[in-house]
């Protein structure tokens, strides 16, 4: 099942989406109601709203995907890590039997 | 395959459509911050009262000049990686040809001995139980999990277009001319895809089907037909 958000943004299956879209929401509540009870101008409260909730959603949307690539990227790393354990545990190409060597070179 | 009425992308089955599925969803997002801006600024035209006294527009030319250079920088760098990433050169471990033709798609692998065979849409009379209709193929294209395959793709007759939406893959078979395209899948599966240039009467009765196998399986499949 899918929600989308304007007909077109799905914000139940794509990663990252829900949250900004709610962080978003949340910073345009703040910074109009504040700016607002500071100035006491309802327009130009609007207008900081608008603009509070397109820089938090957009701002919090960059700071998640690019945490979301960071965790892919060691997701893989871990991954060919464990696949490369397993393929070379005790052959020449293992490192952990390389450091042992050295080790006992050393003593 | 893609089930009926579906509107989104198949699930991403190679590397290159994973990231151009992550770039929709960041083109989506952009999308949805301008319409916000664009309601809000209906919404609020339409609370106004009808009158111009603006002499001197400085900021707003600033504002509406600097933000969209903003909109474009944001769409145009993840684009440019994508396109760039695609255009890579890498060492295939397969090269394969697709020569389209009215109405079916011959495949060549000459990297293997003289292996060459058509593939026709299994009619759907012939088709059975729970296989796709106008999607089955008589020979699929093999192709082994975690190796690029490098396809050259052209045409006999007319203009055809190879595509399979799962790799993310699309190319125009044109006649006289060959492009080319690559393509890794991580896992084995089955992928479906359909002629994408209008080449007549049966243009949507030649479908192309992608079997990617273990390479143990495509060594013994490669030997058993070039026998």
């Amino acid at each position: 099942q899918s929600f989308k958000l304007l007909g077109f943004l799905d914000v139940k299956n794509v990663p990252c989406a829900r949250d900004s879209v709610l962080y978003g929401s949340l910073g345009s509540l703040v910074m109009g109601l504040g700016h607002f009870l500071a100035t006491s101008r309802v327009k130009r409260s609007c207008d900081v709203a608008v603009g509070g909730f397109i820089c938090t959603m957009l701002g919090y949307w960059f700071y998640c995907r690019f945490d979301l690539a960071q965790q892919k990227i060691r997701q893989r790393m871990l991954k060919e890590g464990m696949k490369n354990r397993v393929l070379f545990e005790g052959s020449y190409l293992d490192p952990e039997k390389k450091q042992t060597g050295s080790e006992r070179g050393d003593s | 395959m893609a089930n009926h009425s579906q509107f989104g992308f198949q699930d991403a089955s190679s590397p290159i459509m994973e990231e151009l599925m992550q770039f929709h969803d960041h083109a989506l997002m952009v999308a949805l911050a301008i319409c916000s801006l664009v309601l809000y600024l209906l919404a609020h035209m339409l609370s106004e009262k009808l009158s111009s006294s603006t002499v001197n527009a400085q900021e707003i030319e600033l504002v509406w000049t600097i933000l969209p250079a903003m909109v474009l920088v944001m769409l145009a760098l993840p684009s440019l990686r994508i396109l760039y990433m695609m255009d890579e050169i890498n060492e295939p471990d397969l090269t394969l040809k697709a020569i389209g033709h009215q109405w079916y798609w011959t495949y060549e692998y000459t990297d293997l001995k003289d292996l060459t065979f058509d593939s026709y849409m299994t009619p759907t009379a012939d088709l059975p139980l729970g296989h796709f209709r106008l999607l089955e193929v008589d020979h699929r294209v093999i192709v082994p999990t975690n190796s690029t395959v490098r396809v050259i793709v052209t045409a006999d007759d007319v203009l055809h277009s190879w595509a399979v939406p799962s790799l993310g893959v699309k190319t125009d078979a044109i006649p006289g001319r060959l492009n080319q395209t690559s393509f890794l899948t991580p896992r084995p599966g089955i992928y479906y895809g359909q002629c994408s240039e209008i080449c007549g009467a049966n243009h949507s009765f030649m479908p192309i089907v992608v079997e990617a196998v273990p390479l143990a399986n495509f060594e013994n499949w490669s030997s058993l037909s070039s026998s």
